[in-house]
């Protein structure tokens, strides 16, 4: 069964909507620089400029609720405009986050620990699953509501598990994506696991470092074949393909040969019923960690027998925004197929010794992209790819 | 129908590996503890020292259900509602406390919500789909509604599992989060699910999550009618709601027995499966109904009945 993408929406450190991202996308412009605020300005990061007020006023946000949830109601409104509610349409709501409400709840809580009065109520905003409804009461949407949390690829799993209520008949219609904000708490945490390039992140690249965090969300809506004949709506691309594996090799590293990695895109290349020669362009989960991009490129060269088509991790310009990162990348992805252009992987000199192979370094312009593959896969070894594909 | 063929609790009740967890419930006090097992025999001991109590419950929870199958499972599904809060905590105090040094990161890794469904996958060396839901109280819900798309996409066996944990932190929350007089407790319950008939031959036949439910009982019917099933079928409802429209012997409420966790619904599921298998009955309804007006409904039948 047809998956067909409708509606996509993005918030990034390089735009605040679908065309600033396009936009930056094609000037090989990075968003990434040092933090703004007191936990970031040691760091580089893919940080958005709009304080939460700023958020609320420029796109008319009615609901309150943490960083997360506001970006993700910016994208996901974004993706959801033009859409009207139909009686007759089960329309859904599914997005990944890894930190929720953490924005809120490390401020209360540090403020509680140097003894100031402590405001419980804040709490409320916490949970992840607080954070999806929080959006879905923005949208209007009152049917079905879920959160994933599979760490970086949450999005990717929340885009997967609706085109599968979409496929077994239970929903309609389904907004789907996912949304994390930048906080102390995984800012400190990714420092603990010492995995922070200082400088500007370089994706698959011999002399790479580590990753620069960023924040966002991105969200698509998947429709049916019986929804678009109610809703009318104009298809974006097609959702061909998904899968998703587990490493089951260690807590938060890649297997060597990934191991994971591989049958996640072999799985979703079946699923869509597509040669690995019939991929034109590879959205890398590319983080720039030593462990990931070595481990993601033998997954490469193995799934693609060598073969491995232009691939580039655009982290390079929005930061490794976590739980958002499949769902702004797969925005990404469309905007390829959409316009025939391949992104570039900034700041990349040398090829990875082990494995030789040169992602896209300059943006390619009248590319025949029929077929995206976009990987992202998470801490706990949760791998996870998705296909796009042309209509 | 999505056949039970093991259920594994560990709760403040006496309820791991026990015949007819039933027998042994008493009503949940302020001082009751986590029955656990002997978690050595799960898990090694270099590992069980790093591992939280929701980890630890989850993991050894997931290994009896694996044990029970003996073939790998082909996918697994986890839900919580507040993820791993000891690691969580402990990791905010570190970030308050150690400015500048070098952070351990421990706590950092075994806080996110999929360190649970992740340690499950290491542990049992299981590469297959691996997904965890956090959608507050209907986290359950979320958990079960993917384990049957699962089953119904061809995978034989699904490891089916929920966990949440209490910390001292979340008494502080009461009255204003959470309610005022409930014993906040931590629990797990792990399943494992097939379309292929388990022994008892007891399943989950439908389960629906309702984001703002109107009126309970209206929504039950709905549900029940959905099935072709009238509510006078149904042998027993197991609630954590004191104000159910029902006939006061066939509702029980399974949150006096496990205390307040927002997963505690699968162990209503754990009562409901053990009493249908005693009595000999055919349906019994899990009536989860959570802040926000939220609604979780559960319909279990036995074949044999």
């Amino acid at each position: 069964m047809d998956i067909f993408i409708t509606g996509y929406g993005v918030i990034s450190a390089i735009g605040k909507n679908v065309e600033e991202n396009f936009s930056s996308l094609i000037q090989e412009k990075t968003a990434i620089k040092q933090g703004l605020k007191s936990f970031t300005s040691k760091f580089k990061v893919g940080e958005i400029g709009l304080s939460n007020d700023a958020l609320k006023v420029e796109f008319d946000l009615k609901t309150d609720g943490s960083r997360t949830a506001l970006l993700g109601m910016v994208a996901a409104k974004e993706a959801f405009k033009n859409h009207s509610h139909f009686e007759a349409l089960r329309t859904g709501l599914i997005s990944g986050t890894s930190v929720g409400g953490m924005d809120i709840s490390e401020v209360e809580y540090r403020n509680e620990m140097a003894g100031e009065k402590p405001n419980y109520k804040k709490y409320f905003h916490h949970p992840s699953g607080t954070t999806s409804e929080q959006i879905a009461l923005e949208l209007g949407i009152t049917g079905f509501v879920n959160t994933i949390s599979t760490a970086c690829s949450s999005a990717a799993n929340a885009i997967m598990m609706g085109a599968r209520l979409i496929q077994s008949g239970q929903l309609d219609r389904v907004v789907v994506g996912g949304t994390d904000c930048l906080t102390q708490f995984t800012i400190y945490g990714f420092r603990s696991l010492m995995i922070f390039d200082d400088e500007w992140c370089k994706p698959f690249d011999n002399s790479r470092k580590g990753l620069n965090l960023g924040e966002g969300a991105g969200f698509l809506v998947l429709e049916s074949k019986k929804s678009l004949e109610i809703t009318g709506k104009e298809v974006l691309a097609k959702l061909s393909g998904w899968s998703n594996a587990s490493d089951a090799y260690h807590q938060t590293a890649s297997s060597p040969d990934g191991d994971g990695a591989i049958l996640s895109m072999k799985q979703a290349l079946k699923q869509a019923r597509l040669e690995p020669h019939e991929i034109n362009y590879v959205n890398a989960h590319g983080t720039a960690t030593p462990n990931n991009d070595l481990s993601e490129s033998k997954a490469f060269i193995n799934v693609f027998n060598g073969k491995v088509p232009p691939f580039s991790s655009t982290k390079s310009y929005t930061g490794h925004t976590l739980a958002a990162s499949g769902g702004i990348e797969s925005v990404f992805a469309i905007l390829s197929i959409q316009n025939s252009m391949l992104f570039p992987n900034l700041n990349h000199t040398t090829p990875i010794e082990e494995t030789g192979l040169i992602p896209i370094k300059n943006i390619q312009k009248n590319s025949e992209v029929t077929h995206v593959l976009s990987n992202s896969f998470g801490f706990g070894g949760n791998n996870s790819t998705l296909i796009f594909s042309k209509i | 129908m999505y056949y039970i063929h093991k259920i594994a609790s560990i709760t403040h009740q006496d309820s791991f590996n026990q015949t007819d967890v039933n027998d042994s419930l008493v009503e949940i006090t302020e001082d009751a503890v986590l029955i656990s097992p002997d978690y050595k025999k799960y898990i090694l001991p270099a590992s069980l020292r790093r591992l939280s109590p929701i980890l630890r419950m989850a993991v050894a929870a997931a290994k009896e259900c694996q044990e029970a199958i003996t073939i790998p499972f082909e996918a697994i599904s986890v839900g919580t509602a507040l993820g791993c809060l000891t690691d969580t905590e402990k990791f905010l105090n570190v970030i308050n406390t150690v400015e500048g040094e070098i952070l351990s990161p421990t706590a950092f890794i075994q806080s996110t919500h999929n360190t649970i469904s992740g340690l499950i996958s290491l542990e049992l060396k299981n590469h297959s789909y691996n997904m965890t839901h956090t959608q507050n109280n209907l986290s359950l819900e979320m958990a079960l509604i993917d384990s049957m798309l699962c089953c119904d996409e061809g995978k034989d066996f699904v490891l089916l599992g929920v966990a949440d944990e209490a910390i001292d932190f979340l008494n502080k929350l009461k009255p204003i989060v959470l309610p005022e007089n409930s014993i906040v407790t931590s629990g797990t319950t792990f399943f494992a699910l097939s379309k292929k008939k388990s022994k008892s031959e007891i399943g989950f036949k439908a389960c629906r999550s309702i984001i703002k439910a109107k009126d309970i009982e209206v929504d039950i019917d709905l549900f029940l009618r959905e099935l072709k099933i009238e509510i006078n079928e149904i042998d027993r409802i197991y609630t954590n709601q004191n104000s159910l429209d029902y006939p006061k012997e066939m509702v029980v409420n399974y949150e006096a027995y496990s205390g307040l966790y927002f997963t505690a619904n699968a162990f209503g599921v754990h009562l409901a499966h053990d009493w249908l298998i005693k009595e000999a009955k055919k349906y019994a309804l899990i009536v989860n109904s959570g802040c926000n007006n939220s609604l979780g409904l559960i319909l279990l039948k036995n074949d044999k009945a």
